[in-house]
């Protein structure tokens, strides 16, 4: 019988949209269907009767149609959760440019008194703040989610889900990167062994390729 | 009758809001509870259309639970903007009750 009672309810919706609001609309309506119909059973009534007066108290259901065709709501909620992260997006990339330009000061400051490791610590932590701030922003990057429910709109959100994933990815080695760079050149002034020095960019790139693969058996 | 049912129907999203104020509910619950106090029905299309509206104003929120069948149903929460919309409902309707109590109880006033 609940066979019956869904291809009712698909029946009434015939018309409709076949967005996933709708989806879920008639996947409750039919479970209150239902209800409905066991209780009507279950107080005596013949399964034709039941099906007959559960139905009949559906009603008219194409002011319901007609509503779910424009819903605004959702999608304003989207555009405006989409301003704010662009926001917040730029003012976090701003500090963490910010922060790797000033990590150098410390280093020539204290360097000067003759406390060059406390100016190098500082250096390092101020990095780790911008490198953090970094991922952190493209982590938390809303998704895009689909206007509506169109195969285009489902492109674009594929789309977009690869694009994160690989910005994600291009930010972490750009992190890494330039964290190397001042490592080499930390290592190499303060044991002066230029001659070996280099290996660490050889380090880097297998590091690289490391964040590659787990970016890779993610997918 | 068809004065009660339209009178009712005219305030679909007030008993909505006041059942879901006593606890949170799916559409057929709340159906089966006007039912049982009051003999009336209302349609389901009438009912999942004042869902969608509520939703659309914020007084209410849903989410996807399991009843105790293991069914999975919608149900539905009043949201704070929903209680302080329900008071002014509520407030609203005694006045029209009193309004409409002394207009059409005119005649009797009137032998007294």
């Amino acid at each position: 019988m609940n066979e019956k009672l869904r291809n009712y309810i698909e029946f009434l919706f015939e018309d409709a949209p076949k967005t996933k609001e709708v989806i879920e609309l008639k996947e409750e309506m039919l479970q209150n269907l239902i209800d409905k119909y066991n209780d009507l059973v279950s107080e005596g009534k013949t399964s034709e009767a039941a099906y007959n007066i559960a139905t009949a108290s559906i009603g008219d259901v194409n002011d319901l149609i007609a509503q779910l065709k424009n819903r605004p709501t959702y999608q304003q909620g989207f555009e405006k959760e989409m301003l704010a992260s662009k926001k917040r997006s730029a003012l976090f990339t701003s500090i963490a440019v910010v922060l790797y330009i000033m990590s150098v000061i410390p280093v020539m400051l204290l360097g000067e008194i003759g406390t060059g490791i406390l100016g190098v610590v500082i250096m390092f932590i101020l990095i780790a703040i911008a490198t953090g701030l970094i991922v952190y922003n493209s982590m938390s990057k809303p998704k895009y989610l689909k206007k509506d429910q169109t195969v285009v709109e489902e492109f674009k959100e594929w789309k977009a889900n690869s694009i994160e994933k690989n910005a994600l990815y291009k930010s972490i080695c750009g992190a890494m990167w330039s964290i190397i760079v001042v490592i080499y050149f930390i290592i190499s002034f303060m044991t002066m062994a230029w001659h070996i020095t280099w290996i660490i960019f050889l380090i880097g790139s297998a590091i690289q390729g490391i964040i590659h693969a787990i970016f890779e058996l993610r997918k | 009758m068809t004065i009660t049912s339209d009178m009712i129907r005219g305030h679909t999203d007030t008993i909505i809001l006041a059942h879901l104020e006593e606890q949170d509910s799916y559409g057929y619950q709340i159906n089966k509870s006007i039912q049982e106090r009051t003999g009336y029905i209302l349609k389901d299309a009438t009912l999942y259309t004042a869902f969608r509206r509520l939703e659309d104003v914020e007084y209410i929120t849903s989410y996807w639970g399991d009843g105790d069948s293991g069914a999975r149903r919608r149900y539905y929460t009043i949201t704070k903007k929903g209680r302080q919309a329900l008071l002014e409902m509520k407030k609203e309707w005694q006045e029209a009750k009193a309004i409409i109590d002394k207009l059409i109880h005119m005649e009797e006033g009137y032998y007294e």
